[in-house]
């Protein structure tokens, strides 16, 4: 009976429901939101590259050996994991603002495995490139310092 | 012999939350035996822990198994990959593991008895207890920043700090929380009808607990009091932030809510005492060491007992990582249980036993 009288009192009262999309839902200050990049302040060591769980976070880099930052909001799950490992504070940061959804359009998927797989070649062509580079300098030197000798040993007979 | 009819119920069924099948060969409207098959949601989580991913990073793959316990997933999966670092963690660490794994509690036991009192066809009290949960899911949104996927335990430590203000929200909270609890007990203690759908359904005796290998609230209502944290202190001292055992007797779906109403009680009395006597130090122990040799952890999920192994190889991937979530040790009980019973009565018999599908099937 009590539970009765309760139910038809409900009746007068506000509804508890929040009108979501007009209406701002609970959301505490340090919500793990969107993960934020500021280049000035990144050292390129791609530590957060290396801890991210679902490998949200990729750097590319080109062959004068500038790299750049690609993030996707929709495979990141907001771990925090890339902020704590990052040696520079500041460099990448955790903000409270959630992620938008993602369209179609965005090719959010099929792109970002594009993309990540593309970064990866990229960086592995530099690093062949320097390998060259240096190979080629180290026989230059190698070439240069076998001339020297030859050139000083000429002077000490001569 | 009259004759026997066999009427499936599952995998997808508007009373059931995950894919569950059950089979009932019944005999004039009485269950005679049932039959399980409850691995429809296999996702390779124990394989891909193995393969794809870094051991730190399977701390946040396993709180992926299941979205109700999702922390005690991680904490099991952290202490077992400390076990083989060889480390200790920081004794605020291990506080704050405590208070998310009871918070989380709350949440988990509140969405069960409203399952169990949609089930029983009293679709008011399930609007009235999925409303009085809301103040849970925000709290704990507070404390790790999502509603869900908590990230909170990580090898070593935890990976967020309680902020006092935060604390002082939580009691506030739980202050509130306690007037509107002693409700939902008076409606499921007292309540007519559903003690109709309630009382002597899905009887599981003492007897049958110690045979058939059952854990957690499923165990204690029928008078076992199997808890981890009853029986283990040297990963979190539960004794020491107030936990006791709570136990019925009679063994039916009354008192499987029974005990998860009690033992709403005892975690509000320890999130309390835990943020009241928060000690401070260090939040994560950093080391460099790779995990290597074997070792195990049990740890008390909202549905019983957690296991996890775990063997590493001193590389960065781990050799093996095997999960028995409590679901799993309670399918044979569960089949048990619905014998003699009504089949008009088996949805409510399912949610009390809170099935947990996809920690099974992992």
């Amino acid at each position: 009976m009590k539970t009765f009288f309760k139910a038809l009192g409900n009746v007068f009262k506000k509804p508890v429901t929040t009108k979501y999309p007009f209406e701002q839902t609970y959301k505490p200050d340090d919500y793990r939101g969107l993960i934020g990049f500021e280049e000035s302040l990144c050292i390129w060591c791609r530590r957060c590259e290396a801890v991210c769980p679902p490998g949200a976070i990729v750097f590319s880099q080109d062959m004068e050996g500038k790299q750049t930052y690609h993030y996707n909001r929709a495979v990141c799950i907001y771990c925090t994991e890339c902020v704590r490992a990052c040696p520079k504070e500041g460099a990448i940061f955790q903000t409270a603002e959630p992620a938008p959804c993602a369209l179609k359009e965005e090719n959010i998927n099929n792109g970002w495995n594009k993309l990540f797989a593309e970064a990866i070649e990229s960086r592995e062509l530099y690093a062949a490139e320097k390998k060259k580079k240096a190979a080629e300098k180290a026989a230059a030197d190698k070439a240069a310092a076998v001339a020297k000798k030859a050139a000083e040993e000429g002077n000490k007979e001569g | 012999m009259a004759k026997q009819y066999e009427i499936p119920i599952g995998a997808q069924h508007i009373s059931l939350l995950e894919p569950l099948h059950f089979k009932f060969t019944t005999e004039n409207e009485k269950i005679v035996n049932t039959e399980a098959n409850v691995f429809y949601v296999h996702r390779g989580i124990e394989q891909a822990c193995v393969t794809k991913f870094k051991f730190r990073q399977v701390s946040f793959v396993v709180g992926r198994v299941c979205g109700l316990c999702s922390i005690s997933h991680s904490t099991a999966y952290s202490q077992v990959a400390e076990k083989l670092l060889k480390i200790d963690i920081p004794i605020r660490a291990k506080y704050l593991r405590m208070l998310v794994i009871e918070l989380d509690r709350i949440h988990s036991h509140l969405l069960c008895l409203s399952h169990v009192a949609e089930n029983s066809g009293f679709e008011a009290l399930f609007m009235k207890t999925m409303q009085y949960r809301e103040f849970s899911m925000e709290l704990l949104e507070a404390v790790c920043g999502n509603r869900i996927q908590y990230d909170f335990a990580i090898v070593g430590g935890v990976s967020r700090d309680l902020k006092p203000e935060v604390g002082q929200t939580i009691l506030k909270r739980l202050k509130t929380f306690m007037p509107q609890l002693e409700e939902i007990v008076d409606i499921f203690k007292t309540n007519w009808t559903l003690s109709l759908k309630n009382k002597g359904a899905g009887i599981i005796n003492k007897e049958m607990v110690y045979r058939l290998n059952a854990v957690g609230p499923f165990a204690r209502a029928a008078g076992v009091p199997i808890d981890v944290r009853n029986e283990t202190e040297d990963l979190l001292p539960w004794k020491e932030v107030g936990f006791e055992v709570v136990t019925e007797t009679s063994g039916d779906v009354y008192a499987r809510n029974l005990v998860r109403l009690k033992e709403l009680y005892v975690s509000i009395r320890i999130i309390e005492n835990i943020i009241n006597g928060l000690p401070e130090s260090a939040l994560i122990t950093e080391t460099k060491a790779f995990p290597e040799g074997e070792a195990t952890v049990r740890l008390e999920a909202p549905r019983g007992e957690l296991f996890y192994y775990a063997k590493g190889n001193k590389t960065q991937v781990l050799e093996r990582l095997k999960i028995k979530a409590p679901t799993f040790s309670n399918v044979a009980a569960m089949r048990a249980a619905f014998e003699g019973n009504e089949y008009a009565s088996a949805p409510a018999i399912i949610a009390s036993y809170d099935p947990c599908l996809s920690c099974t099937a992992r």
